[in-house]
């Protein structure tokens, strides 16, 4: 009964979170001064026929929403207008539909373009994760238990190290590493290998991904040692933890069976808060092995001032991102008893 | 009246807090490590002219045989896509990136720290806007938004700032709030708003100095999170182009062939750069922590130390004894310090179906001993002498193996505060069948699940609250579950470390009555562990008085009640209400027992004693036998002998 209601409640939060992303993506791109589109409106070499038509193309020509006519906030407008008519409206409706505007550099509907982006991003993090956090938990658990030796020592310092590289800066120096020892430095599969069996192809991806995962791998896995290591060095530390050595558990009957799903439990919370940063960390990834995800979208991007390619994947990761938030915490309610029940 | 309460000026007391502070951070390696690392490149940006063999901004003589020189004597780093001297520009890049991480870090903490201050300070509907605002902040995944911003606007070295800046608050604002509400509520604060301090003085004086050390660390953090991400940003291409810092450089070189050229050194140093200073800073600030926030890295699963033996006597059980102490001493070693001595000296017998009372007030070192009993002390902790006989084997020097099948099998324990003892995310039923397992691992399962619910019954607990949480037990029915759980493998002894402390008198009553109906049911021995006296009056057999670590007395429970010697003991007896003497008045005895790494010289209840003379405070008085298993250590007695 109570865990549905929570469940619900945050079901609320990520969606008033994601209405948030949507409304200030709305006025980031009209308040900053960058947009092209404004800015060719105001260009004073235009004639006045072709700003009206660069409005009218734009939809800058309608109100910005109900009540405002402009971004000026002391110039009111009609209140009475269609809120369906108002430049806000609009731009819901089509984020609604999926319609996140036409690529300035390639003139393909951006939506198209981040489809096909999006699942390599969430292969090339999926695998990422799944490494750094199983590294991660092994290592933070050796950590723990060998609390104050020189094992653990080593995998602290060696985790603050991981923690400080750059991740750009570790992708170039794989890169130049895979140069050396014939690994494909770029892109996601060898040209011409769609012609090949499924089988040979995956292989080729897997093989593609080799040096991109490896550099999230490292990244991320010194953070998740750390943060598994103090939360195992906390349960440890717990009475019931003594109560199983009295019992005349051993070590690793202690470990597997008492010290670890309570020491986990927290890392499902970090992982899910985390998740945005490593977001950061696979644009940096793509954009240097050209990884064709939303990274290197929008490094690409970046370079070519595509502004509807940059917002319309700074949306999508945002709402993604929130998505998964949801889901570790969904976990995380369906693995704590104390949340059951309470 | 007032006014002559201030006496230390505050400049003072901040040039203290500072020194002090610099004591204890020179100690930590890690942070002089990191702070000298962080200087070295600190120094290297404010020397940049003096240290950087060529002007970064002048290209003027530059030929085209100059570009991707590798290292040379001339360019120590080589030289760039521009021709330029690599390790000019990293100097001078040093500059950039400092600039942008300190700045930007300056803005987030300002804005992190305000926020969280009053959302921790004001409560209420502040805290739920402001933190409902963090938390969405703390989602947004805060790369690409500053990517679309800073794209948004001129990628100026000021425009880079001010995004990092105020994007990168939320975990500051966060850990401020925490630290604000902990302090908020301690005892002086609370007394200044009593006495009518306006919130400004509040702050300023009493929250913001406990809520800066952790401000200081947070803003170590930040200032290497910043430079990381002015190094993403601009290697993405967003950074300044008239400011060269370390991530612009390697924006240069990457997309400008060094990479197919094979120019590392390109790429290599300017990198460099930023690993050397975000280590440094996290170094720094690991050091920093262990100084503000010291955590004893320790844990129950840490090996503890072998028990050493003074003497080479050999010692044998009495016959017919179930458990026997012999002249127990434990240490808690603390490196750098003298070694803590928590137990010294104790002996006791227990026989088959005995109850046995260990009394003193916390901190006399009855949990220590009884703890050392199945070697369960915590890892400073060692036994120093003495032996633990249990069936004939001796419990300090068997090994590890051997222990755990005497642990719960042959002597089990009912700790207190069973909250805590047990574990939350596994039902009760579960933990207390998996100490049947761990003993009867041939068991069946069927059997197992009857041998439960009987084990439960036993301690009148229902069976369908087998399957529940400990979170779900009432604090009775939590600890009853531990004693149930203390039974399940039908041990010969029990260790009751105050199992009614945390409890109500009924609930006590209760307890004391199940533990005391078990015994003569099951013909246990008990160890009951307690500070209270009047609760073992009624079933203990024989008493043992700790003080400060040692035997003050011990004899059986008629004589403790009757004829106590020591005059702990007799203060002890004063402390609890007795019905047959109703006119009886209740004292408690003044002060604390002492301090464990600083034991009084003479007698260790010298200080607090009502009867102390010359000698107790120089000689401490032995254990002797005053009477028919009557054993005290007083000189007191034994002047009167």
């Amino acid at each position: 009964m109570n865990r549905t209601r929570t469940l619900l409640k945050k079901l609320a939060w990520s969606i008033f979170t994601i209405l948030f992303v949507i409304v200030l993506n709305f006025f980031l791109f009209r308040v900053l001064p960058g947009d092209p589109a404004r800015a060719g409106v105001r260009d004073p070499r235009l004639k006045k026929e072709a700003v009206e038509m660069l409005r009218v193309r734009f939809g800058l020509d309608k109100p910005v929403i109900n009540c405002f006519e402009s971004l000026n906030p002391i110039k009111l407008g009609s209140c009475t207008v269609n809120p369906l008519d108002t430049q806000f409206f609009i731009y819901v409706r089509n984020l609604l539909q999926g319609e996140l505007g036409i690529s300035y550099h390639t003139n393909r509907p951006v939506a198209d373009i981040l489809a096909e982006r999006l699942w390599n991003t969430v292969l090339l993090i999926g695998a990422g994760q799944i490494l750094s956090i199983m590294i991660g938990v092994v290592f933070g658990v050796f950590a723990a238990w060998k609390a104050r030796t020189a094992i653990d020592y080593s995998a602290v310092i060696t985790s603050l190290m991981a923690w400080s590289l750059p991740t750009f800066w570790l992708a170039i120096l794989l890169l130049f590493w895979g140069s050396n020892n014939g690994l494909p430095l770029a892109g996601k599969a060898t040209p011409g290998s769609s012609a090949l069996p499924l089988l040979q192809q995956w292989a080729d991806i897997g093989i593609h991904m080799i040096l991109p995962t490896l550099t999230y791998t490292i990244i991320y896995m010194g953070e998740y040692t750390l943060i598994m290591r103090s939360s195992l060095m906390d349960v440890l530390s717990e009475d019931y933890i003594l109560t199983a050595k009295a019992k005349g558990l051993s070590t690793f009957q202690i470990l597997k069976d008492h010290a670890l799903k309570n020491a986990m439990l927290p890392l499902v919370t970090v992982i899910a808060i985390n998740l945005g940063f490593t977001v950061a960390g696979a644009i940096q990834i793509e954009a240097v092995f050209s990884w064709p995800g939303l990274g290197l979208a929008i490094f690409e991007a970046v370079g070519r001032r595509d502004f509807p390619v940059l917002q319309g994947a700074f949306v999508l990761i945002a709402i993604a991102v929130i998505f998964a938030n949801f889901l570790a915490d969904l976990t995380y309610n369906y693995l704590d008893p104390r949340v059951q029940t309470e | 009246m007032e006014t002559t309460i201030k006496v230390i000026e505050p400049k003072n007391q901040w040039a203290d807090r500072l020194l002090n502070f610099w004591r204890v951070f020179s100690k930590s390696r890690i942070g002089i490590v990191g702070l000298v690392m962080l200087m070295v490149i600190v120094l290297m940006a404010i020397f940049a002219p003096a240290i950087a063999p060529y002007d970064s901004s002048s290209s003027a003589s530059v030929e085209i045989d100059d570009i991707y020189n590798p290292p040379n004597s001339v360019h120590w780093f080589g030289t760039d896509d521009a021709g330029q001297d690599v390790f000019s520009n990293f100097v001078f890049g040093a500059r950039v990136s400092l600039t942008v991480g300190f700045f930007a870090a300056f803005i987030s903490i300002i804005i992190g720290g305000v926020t969280g201050l009053v959302a921790g300070y004001f409560g209420g509907r502040w805290e739920n806007v402001l933190m409902r605002i963090t938390d969405i902040m703390l989602v947004i995944p805060d790369l690409p938004l500053m990517v679309v911003i800073v794209a948004l606007t001129q990628p100026s070295l000021l425009n880079i700032i001010f995004v990092i800046g105020l994007l990168g608050w939320t975990t500051t604002a966060r850990v401020v709030r925490s630290q604000t509400l902990a302090v908020k509520s301690r005892k002086f604060v609370l007394r200044a708003r009593a006495v009518g301090a306006g919130n400004g003085h509040i702050i300023s004086r009493h929250i913001l100095p406990l809520v800066m050390p952790i401000l200081v660390v947070q803003g170590v953090l930040v200032v290497s999170l910043a430079i990381l991400n002015e190094s993403a940003l601009s290697f993405l291409g967003l950074g300044d182009p008239t400011a060269l810092s370390w991530g612009q450089m390697l924006n240069y070189a990457f997309g400008r062939g060094a990479m197919s050229i094979g120019a590392w050194w390109a790429l290599l140093f300017p990198g460099f750069g930023i690993v050397w200073v975000v280590l440094g800073l996290t170094l720094l600030g690991q050091g920093l922590e262990q100084v503000l926030n010291p955590r004893l890295d320790t844990h129950h699963l840490l090996p503890g130390r072998p028990a050493i033996q003074r003497g080479h006597v050999e010692s044998r059980q009495a016959k017919g004894a179930l458990l026997e102490v012999q002249n127990l001493s434990i240490n808690y070693i603390n490196e750098g310090k003298p070694a803590a001595r928590a137990v010294e000296d104790v002996s006791f017998t227990l026989n088959k179906g005995e109850l046995i009372g260990l009394v003193g007030e916390s901190g006399c070192g009855k949990t220590t001993l009884m703890l050392s009993l199945l070697r369960l002390l915590p890892s400073a902790g060692q036994i120093v002498n003495g032996r633990v006989f249990f069936n004939g084997q001796d419990l300090t020097a068997i090994s590890d193996e051997e222990l755990n099948l005497v642990r719960w099998k042959e002597i089990s324990i009912v700790f207190q505060g069973a909250m805590n003892a047990l574990n939350p995310v596994r039902t009760v039923g579960d933990q207390i069948a998996e100490a049947i397992i761990k003993h009867m691992p041939a068991i069946d399962h069927d059997k197992l699940q009857v041998r439960v619910i009987e084990l439960l019954d036993l301690v009148g607990i229902a069976a369908d609250h087998k399957e529940q949480y400990p979170h779900q037990y009432s604090g009775g029915m939590r600890q009853r579950a531990m004693i149930a759980m203390a039974l399940a493998c039908d041990p010969q002894v029990i260790i009751a470390d105050e199992p009614t402390t945390a409890l109500d008198v009924m609930i006590q009553a209760q307890i004391l009555e199940l533990l005391d109906s078990l015994r003569r049911k099951l013909g246990l021995a008990i160890i009951f562990v307690t500070h209270d006296l009047g609760v073992v009056a009624e079933i203990c057999d024989r008493v043992l008085v700790m003080y400060g670590g040692v035997t003050a007395e011990y004899a059986d429970v008629d004589t403790i009640y009757n004829e106590a010697r020591h005059p702990y003991t007799q203060e002890l007896l004063k402390a609890f209400p007795d019905l047959t003497k109703p006119k009886k008045k209740l004292s408690s005895i003044p002060g604390y027992p002492p301090r464990l790494e600083a034991l009084p010289a003479g007698c260790r209840f010298a200080p607090r004693c009502p009867a102390a003379f010359d000698r107790c405070h120089t000689e401490q008085p032995s254990l002797s036998e005053i009477g028919e298993m009557h054993f005290a250590s007083c000189h007191l007695i034994e002047a009167s002998k």
